[in-house]
């Protein structure tokens, strides 16, 4: 039995936590002082939300164990944590839209009968009481995105949570409501209580919270204990890692070709109808890799979607080789040489439930028939080639790709989608979540695809890789090209004060 | 305390899926024979008497591919609407309409020969099937309309019909004021082929093979799959989610019409309210078992031809003929259970640690 | 046509709903908590079989009721077992659970057939009200099981819209993440709801062989179980509007029956001209137009079913 920690109010120990293919958690720890706010930081897949989930009771770790208050705990369901104080906000709010806010406030903690208007008057004096502005009869689904965060957070006080749990609380909040909840926060840990703070904000983060933990690929990697006198760029650094460029060998300078992708003053949305995508002008050229860098969620995947016409631009022109393509449709697009590897490889690029060879060919179907017949042995060669020039490791060709792991599934996507010798890629997070062997692969194809005159695009959240890769680089805040910079001679602080919105004049 | 838990393996075998089918019937022959024990019937006399009833001798064999037949049609209608993920549980009803537009269409056309009033006959179950699912087909394509309940109430809509004629326009005048509708001219009866088997079975195994090529190899096929499959990635290599829908819908009820229109002329002599005799609702059981594939459709089709032969033949052994439904439902969920166990493991999450065993 | 005719038929309007309406109540019930029970037609046949057999064997139709309830409880669990405990699909173990009550209730009943029961649900008039001119007669001079069904109706709507665990249920409906994550069993919610359901459907199969249709024939149940399957969704999945579609889909069960009766003549069409099998498809053709009405009217906005409907939840699967 290890000795109770009574300062820390969260202690969480070697937490282990795989899934199917992905190791999310590999012995990460945390520990939150009482009356703090402190800060989880790590790129996407770092297991920063796997974590505070394991902590909410949410899963159970393969590893490790947890401590809140000097108790150790085993929660076995989400109703275990909360009866030891942990209330937890969730990046995708968890609130029933059809139930107005009392009753979202109140659920799982309501008294048995409802009388009218009575919970609702309870909750009218807690968010008073917290200066939380809601109305406590409408419902949830009229509510903008600052006000659900706000009846999240009351709803971890109904149950007066001793921790709580904010999963990128900013991401979906105007500056001023960021500003705002920061506010909250503080008044929070005032009271004793304690909020672990997830983002990848890092000019949020060094205002809003005391300390700092940092995660990179499910391992804790650095610990502040005071936020007060560190640089944003040492932060930016330890989210991103500080390995070297050695590990990735830095493909030999080529004379840019002609434009390929150009975009004109491009404007997007995203689901929500907000604004997403400012007035992007930007150009790509055969023979080079241009990176986007940026944490996500800054219109990096509405771009994306943009370029390869799954969403319709607000305004503006996307050409292809000078030939103007902005409402042309995603086929017609591929079919011009524009191939695209996209963020959500299990949503929009592939079909779970079929097999390697009918994914293999969802691109090239058309020109695999033979009368009305789809050629078996043309789909099964062409799918076979794609595996082999791409070491895709599969088992039988007509098992579900739900099988494969990920970085062969990534494999099978790119390898399809270069197949028909595109002029232009569009990757969206190519090496996210593979295995080492996965990236090395991945970026080894995109570095051929450069040599043989593609012109590459690579969004990515890897700063390592972008360094390593892109011929240029392109840091997107807010919608917004904040500026271009070589890779080779911009200095680490630079472009992580870039990409929190602080390009250096 | 030990609880239970769901975890997903880690790696499923797929091939392993089709074995469903085989758990469902053992199970369903052990809960089968337990309630036989309960109510003094002797399962193994039951079960060999369902056997030889449906495998012995080529006149049983003859009766399990009669019965095979609309179930294989029935099946095959819901496998090709459930290969987009779309239901069809309305094929009791387009049997009954395409049935009655095979019957309508013989009774306009005097002196046709044989072999040509049958093709009319059968394509006009066809246009029968079709035209009643237009409706729930339409609605679902264009407005979203949940089609499970539309076509379902069209089934009662159609036996209506049914009986409405039956007393009405086509009143048999010779029926001494009995509901009944003329029989079909004999010219329009289905060749036999042995015993009580007849031609309808060379037809159903025409289209469960044009249809399993069809979904599995051709372009069309492909297409319909990966919507079924992945609406975002068919949208994303171009294929058109609401002309698929229609399409598999009117495919999946025209071929239970045609269903109707080979019962009409292989079995029946004449349009009766009863001529679907559940044959679409179990389709439906033959359909999720074949895991919505159509090759798997006649593998299951011919089992359930043999469990109903074998259910009518357990009434002189004074055991219900109802047994034989039982058996069918039980054979379904016990091949549900078994896929879930295929995909997932019982985890036993111990109060001791939150680790794994 | 005369005045007791009319009344005779809004009568019958009146218990051909309270059939519906319990069912469909039980349905509702299930589908608030985000399970799609399509067994409800198998459901009510085990029901009805039970509950005229207990009736015959003991005698009293409210041991029958009860007997009938659990009976439909028990199956409905069965349902609740395969899709929500093991999350296998809902839409293919209601199905399988329609043919197989509808076969289970045949094999049970095979020896019952044709009998008539000793004992049915008398009616029963409310001191004061039933001396009513017309509404007396239609609404207080019923069967008990029609003010039960009234008593259930506003109990469901007060546990759904005034308690924590009508809250509960509401919310598992709409989001199973949500209601796991404040602590709430998503299972145990399910289950009891489709169980509570399965009991409604049970005790509305007993109404129906032991007052509406005294006795047992196979498929007597006949489609209503579907039609309170389409009446959720005409309801909205509110206990009030399913009162009043089922009164609406009452009164067209009630009509078939009764119209050849009536001579009048509405648009130049004499009514008692129409054949019955004619009038026994508008119910039916009703529930379409309701639904692709209602599909029309929410084609721009949110629909009012529960967001989870049909979708099983198992917590770690992402």
């Amino acid at each position: 039995m290890a000795v109770a920690q009574s300062d820390h109010a969260v202690w969480l120990r070697g937490i282990e936590k795989h899934f199917p293919g992905v190791i999310a958690c590999d012995g990460a720890e945390l520990k939150v002082r009482a009356g703090t706010i402190h800060a989880l930081l790590g790129e996407n897949g770092a297991g920063k939300t796997t974590m505070v989930n394991v902590l909410a009771g949410v899963y159970r770790p393969d590893g490790g164990d947890v401590w809140v208050h000097g108790q150790r705990q085993v929660f076995r369901s989400p109703a275990d944590a909360i009866a030891a104080g942990v209330g937890m906000v969730h990046q995708e709010f968890r609130l029933v839209p059809s139930l107005t806010v009392a009753e979202n406030i109140v659920l799982g903690a309501a008294p048995a009968f409802l009388r009218s208007g009575e919970i609702e008057q309870k909750v009218a004096e807690l968010s008073n009481t917290y200066g939380l502005a809601a109305d406590p009869t409408r419902p949830v689904w009229q509510l903008s995105m600052g006000e659900r965060q706000r009846v999240e957070i009351l709803k971890a006080l109904w149950r007066d949570a001793s921790v709580l749990v904010m999963d990128e609380p900013t991401a979906v909040l105007t500056p001023a409501e960021a500003a705002e909840l920061g506010l909250t926060l503080r008044a929070m840990a005032e009271e004793g209580r304690s909020v672990i703070y997830i983002s990848h904000k890092l000019d949020q983060v060094v205002a809003f919270c005391d300390e700092a933990t940092v995660l990179r690929r499910g391992k804790t990697t650095a610990t502040f204990s005071d936020l007060m006198d560190v640089d944003l760029a040492e932060l930016a650094e330890k989210m991103v890692g500080t390995a070297t460029a050695g590990n990735i060998e830095r493909p030999e300078p080529l004379e840019p070709g002609p434009a390929v992708l150009s975009l004109e003053n491009i404007s997007a949305c995203n689901d929500r109808g907000l604004a997403a995508v400012h007035d992007i002008c930007m150009q790509v050229c055969a023979n080079e890799i241009v990176g986007i860098v940026g944490v996500s969620g800054n219109g990096q995947k509405e771009l994306a979607e943009v370029i390869t016409g799954l969403r319709q631009p607000t305004g503006g022109k996307v050409s292809l080789s000078g030939e103007d393509i902005t409402a042309a449709s995603p086929s017609a697009r591929y079919a011009r040489g524009l191939a695209y590897v996209p963020e959500d490889r299990l949503g929009v690029g592939l079909a779970p439930k079929m097999s390697v060879v009918d994914n293999a060919v969802v691109r090239s179907y058309r020109s695999q028939r033979r009368g009305l017949f789809l050629a078996a042995s043309k789909c099964v060669a062409f799918c076979r080639g794609l595996v082999e020039r791409f070491g895709v490791r599969v088992g039988r060709l007509n098992d579900p790709i739900a099988g494969l792991s990920g970085g062969n599934l990534q494999r099978l996507l790119l390898g399809r989608e270069l197949a028909e010798e595109p002029k232009i890629l569009v990757a969206a997070q190519p090496s996210r979540g593979l295995d080492v062997q996965g990236v090395a692969a991945i970026q080894g194809h995109l570095v051929e695809q450069r040599r043989s005159g593609v012109g590459v695009l690579l969004i990515s959240e890897d700063l390592d890789e972008l360094l390593a890769l892109a011929d240029r680089l392109l840091v997107m805040f807010e919608g917004r090209i904040m500026g271009e910079y070589g890779p080779d001679v911009t200095p680490r602080t630079i472009l992580g004060a870039a990409m929190a919105g602080m390009p250096p004049q | 305390m030990m609880r239970p838990v769901l975890v997903r393996r880690d790696r499923v075998l797929p091939a392993v899926q089709g074995f469903g089918f085989l758990v469902g019937i053992f199970v369903a022959l052990v809960l089968g024979a337990i309630l036989l024990l309960v109510s003094d019937s002797n399962p193994v006399e039951v079960y060999e008497r369902m056997f030889d009833s449906a495998f012995r001798g080529t006149d049983s064999l003859s009766r399990t591919l009669e019965r095979a037949t609309p179930l294989a049609l029935t099946g095959l209608a819901v496998a090709v609407a459930g290969s987009m993920g779309l239901w069809n549980i309305g094929a009791e009803g387009q049997m009954m309409a395409g049935a009655t537009l095979a019957t309508g269409v013989a009774m306009m056309t005097d002196g046709l020969s044989g072999p040509l009033l049958i093709a009319v006959m059968l394509s006009c179950g066809v246009v029968g099937g079709m035209v009643l699912m237009l409706g729930p087909a339409l609605a679902r394509s264009h407005l979203g309309v949940n089609e499970i309940i539309t076509t379902l109430m069209l089934v009662y809509v159609s036996i209506r019909i049914v009986e409405w004629l039956e007393v009405g326009r086509w009143k048999d005048p010779d029926s001494l004021g009995f509901p009944r509708i003329e029989e079909v001219p004999g010219q329009a009866s289905l060749p036999q082929l042995f015993g009580r088997a007849n031609v309808g079975v060379l037809v159903a195994l025409g289209l469960l093979i044009v249809f399993s090529l069809a979904v599995s190899r051709t372009a069309w096929g492909y297409e319909l799959r990966l919507a079924g499959s992945s609406p975002n990635t068919a949208r994303y290599a171009g294929v058109s989610l609401r002309r698929k829908v229609l399409t598999a819908l009117l495919l999946s009820g025209g071929i239970a019409g045609l269903a109707g229109a080979v019962q009409l002329t292989g079995t029946e002599v004449r349009l009766t309210p009863g001529l679907s005799n559940g044959f679409g609702f179990s389709g439906i059981i033959v359909a999720a078992l074949a895991l919505m594939r159509p090759s798997g459709v006649a593998v299951v089709a011919f089992v359930f031809g043999a469990v109903q032969v074998g259910g009518q033949s357990i009434q002189t052994l004074g055991v219900s003929a109802a047994i034989s439904t039982i058996l069918q439902a039980m054979i379904l969920f016990g091949a549900l259970t078994a896929v879930v166990f295929f995909n997932y493991r019982i985890r036993w999450a111990g109060s001791g640690d939150g680790s794994d065993v | 046509m005369s005045e007791a005719a009319v009344i005779g038929l809004f009568v019958a309007t009146v218990q051909f709903a309270t059939l519906v309406y319990l069912a469909a109540l039980g349905e509702l019930i299930a589908e608030r908590a985000g399970v799609l029970n399509l067994g409800v037609e198998g459901m009510m046949a085990m029901g009805a079989v039970s509950g005229f057999m207990v009736g015959l064997e003991t005698g009293s139709p409210w041991a029958a009721f009860v007997v009938a309830a659990a009976v439909g409880a028990l199956v409905g669990g069965f349902h609740a077992l395969i899709s929500v405990v093991l999350g296998a699909d809902q839409v293919v173990s209601g199905l399988a659970l329609t043919i197989g009550g509808v076969g289970l209730a045949a094999y049970v009943g095979r020896n019952v057939g044709g009998r008539i029961p000793e004992t049915k649900f008398t009616d029963m008039s409310i001191i004061g009200l039933s001396e009513i001119r017309w509404f007396g007669d239609i609404f207080f001079n019923q069967p008990p099981v029609v003010y039960l069904a009234v008593l259930l109706g506003a109990g469901s709507w007060f546990v759904l819209a005034r308690t924590r665990l009508g809250l509960a249920l509401r919310a598992v409906g709409e989001s199973a993440p949500t209601t796991d994550a404040v602590g709430h069993s998503v299972v145990g919610l399910r289950v009891a709801a489709v169980m509570v359901g399965g009991g409604l459907a049970g005790a509305a199969g007993s109404f129906l062989s032991l007052y509406m249709a005294p006795g047992w024939t196979e498929g007597m149940v006949a489609g209503r179980g579907w039609i309170a399957v389409a009446l959720v969704i005409f309801g909205a999945w509110k206990p009030g509007r399913l009162a009043a579609g089922a009164l609406l889909f009452g009164f067209t069960l009630a009509l078939q029956p009764r119209l050849q009766s009536f001579d009048i003549n509405f648009l130049g069409l004499q009514v008692n001209q129409i054949s019955p099998a004619l009038l026994g498809m508008l119910p039916f053709l009703l529930t379409v137009a309701v639904l692709v009405v209602i599909s029309w009217r929410y084609r721009h906005g949110p629909s009012p079913a529960p967001a989870s409907l049909g979708i099983a939840y198992r917590r770690e699967e992402r």
